[in-house]
């Protein structure tokens, strides 16, 4: 029982981070309208990015988060370039196979330039744990989950002030209802869905950063299961809307966890496709009203 | 043009007929074995990337997977021959009917949703099917692999050189192309194509689009199992991580490259990847820098491929029609 608690606790920390994975991957999803499949060299990048940080200018989180926002920021704007700016209205496939060559190759350019190892991210934050006690039933948190949790919570606060309060916030929301309507009202739309591409892609770097902190590593190669895991927990979310998809998140981290607390852990992936392939036969709109057929 | 439209279209028998005399002498005038050994991967990957292009380019589903469904027919083939000695070439059917099941589970629950799921299912599905054949020890030998499959019987030629083993790629990828050019031609070709241009209308004219999309992929799922399975004895040894994901990019990249929707274009697409990869062996990890260029220029330029369907959704845009009824401008 405390052994299922305590990876319960681990699950809703994982699960934040997928929960940020997702929002970024719904934003982007919802303001192109288009998908992508270079999200897991995004989040690489970030977390390349607050590695190099890590290394030259000491365990400073705050710069390493920084430097992971701009960095995936500006790889978001080259894939607006490249993969989506000319394909608005061809069909979508030619755009989804633009985005497999780009993610293709950031992966092996990525292999050359970082190398191929596991590189180790430890002591970012002191290795403390504190315990609670709830009768005879004691949970550790780890003061580095506590962390991510608040750094999660953050960011997907301030996510949602900017889409609701400022003029951009509600361009972008606007760009994702509707963009003929949107060109009306006198939206730049395509500067809007690449600002709003953008910052889908900067909310994967961040995600990259926070996952490399909590495995202690940071690889070239261990992107792409977390990619698959960010488009089903949008899924569950129905593919466009943010708070959901964050729900969503936070259930894969949860199921997963549990899961490989009744077999090995080998087993991960296998639960969070498992768990995709049981959405999308039960209820593939997900947790939305509507079927998520949009896109 | 037209003359030689009309030039080629008369010779026609005459140059297949040709073109399979020379493919049979092959073998026996190259005399490097390694060039024999080219020769075969070429022969494979031609059925491998048509049968994808079956899928992705005739019904214009989207099917990244298709690694897994030949690590399923080579794991097929590698277990039934090692441990109950089945013959060879009753491994192939069956090993491409265990393949199309497969592909029918994973194409279920998308069938009524967009393509794009199907996208990511597959994509998933291929990287389970690896982790379940690295970690199922007892059955497929995990990280070991499985070693010694057993040579095919093929008249009594001693079939691991790979001179004679040429031969059964050979009839594997000749069958492949004459079954799929006479099922294109039937109803069932053609109710994918129109699913391919537009799905809405081709339901509205009667065309019941998930069962002919389920029957796609099987079809497509089905001679992956079967290249698979030829594949496994070829090498002899199989493991894990021969199946990854990047092994399922290069085949896309032979259909993309290649040209989708026509029969000609994953064979240009298969004969250009391959020899692009035995020449470019020194570049090491630079090559799928290389790839990943062309796929993307590829977009840019020529998004049908070398010898696409030019006149399909596949090249972009809507479909130009010939201007019928220039009579009744005024």
């Amino acid at each position: 029982m405390e052994y299922v608690l305590n990876q319960l606790v681990n699950g809703i920390c994982q699960g934040s981070i997928y929960a940020l994975m997702a929002i970024g991957y719904s934003v982007i999803v919802g303001v192109v309208g288009m998908v992508t499949f270079t999200y897991g060299e995004i989040m690489m990048i970030g977390a390349f990015g607050a590695y190099y940080s890590f290394m030259y200018f000491g365990n400073n989180l705050a710069l390493a988060i920084v430097l992971a926002f701009c960095s995936s920021f500006i790889i978001g704007i080259l894939v607006y370039k490249i993969c989506y700016e000319k394909f608005f209205n061809a069909p979508r496939h030619i755009s989804l196979l633009c985005t497999i060559g780009f993610s293709m190759l950031m992966r092996n350019l990525a292999q050359i330039v970082f190398g191929p190892e596991l590189k180790p991210v430890i002591n970012i934050i002191n290795n403390e744990t504190y315990s609670l006690n709830l009768g005879s039933i004691s949970l550790d948190f780890k003061l580095l989950q506590i962390v991510v949790m608040a750094l999660v919570i953050l960011f997907a606060v301030s996510l949602t002030l900017f889409f609701n309060r400022t003029r951009w916030g509600v361009a972008l929301r606007a760009v994702s209802q509707n963009k003929q309507a949107a060109y009306l009202m006198g939206i730049n739309v395509r500067s809007t869905a690449m600002l709003g591409n953008s910052l889908g892609c900067a909310f994967g770097g961040i995600a990259g950063i926070l996952l490399s902190i909590y495995y202690y590593a940071v690889s070239s190669t261990m992107w792409g299961g977390f990619s698959m895991k960010a488009f089903s927990a949008s899924v569950l979310g129905g593919l466009v809307d943010i708070r959901l998809s964050a729900l969503g998140g936070l259930c894969m981290g949860i199921i997963e966890n549990l899961g490989i607390t009744i077999s090995s852990a080998t087993f991960r992936d296998v639960f969070a496709f498992g768990f995709l392939i049981l959405i999308l036969i039960i209820r593939p709109q997900g947790f939305a009203a509507k079927r998520g057929n949009r896109v | 043009m037209n003359n030689i439209k009309a030039f080629v279209y008369k010779y026609r028998i005459i140059a297949i007929l040709l073109l399979l005399v020379v493919l049979c002498v092959l073998p026996f005038v190259v005399k490097k074995a390694l060039y024999v050994r080219y020769a075969c991967n070429i022969l494979m990957f031609t059925t491998l990337a048509g049968s994808l292009n079956v899928i992705n380019g005739y019904s214009g589903q989207f099917n990244l997977g298709q690694a897994g469904f030949f690590a399923i027919g080579a794991y097929t083939c590698a277990i039934l021959s090692t441990k109950f000695a089945i013959d060879f070439w009753l491994l192939l059917p069956i090993a491409g009917l265990f393949a199309a099941f497969v592909g029918l589970i994973v194409a279920l629950p998308t069938l009524k949703l967009n393509g794009i799921y199907l996208a990511v299912v597959t994509l998933g599905a291929s990287e389970i099917i690896r982790v379940i054949a690295q970690t199922w020890q007892p059955v497929t030998g995990g990280s070991l692999g499985i070693k010694n499959i057993p040579y095919p019987w093929m008249f009594g030629l001693d079939t691991f050189r790979p001179k004679y083993y040429y031969f059964i790629f050979l009839i594997i990828a000749i069958l492949f192309l004459v079954i799929t050019r006479r099922v294109l031609k039937s109803r069932v070709g053609r109710a994918w194509i129109s699913i391919r241009e537009d799905q809405i209308a081709a339901r509205s004219l009667g065309v019941e689009t998930s069962f002919y999309k389920s029957l796609n992929f099987m079809y497509g799922a089905f001679w992956a199992g079967v290249v698979g399975a030829a594949y496994a004895p070829f090498v002899n040894y199989i493991e894990a991580s021969q199946f990854t994901l990047d092994a399922g990019f290069n085949v896309l990249a032979m259909v993309v490259i290649g040209g989708q929707g026509t029969l000609i274009g994953p064979i240009v697409g298969s004969v250009i990847v391959t020899i692009l990869t035995e020449t470019l062996r020194f570049l090491e990890s630079w090559r799928y820098v290389i790839y990943a260029i062309i796929i993307i220029m590829m977009m840019w330029v020529r998004p049908q491929g070398i010898a696409g369907a030019s006149q399909s959704v596949l090249a972009g845009g809507i479909i130009k029609r010939k201007p019928q009824r220039e009579g009744l401008k005024a």
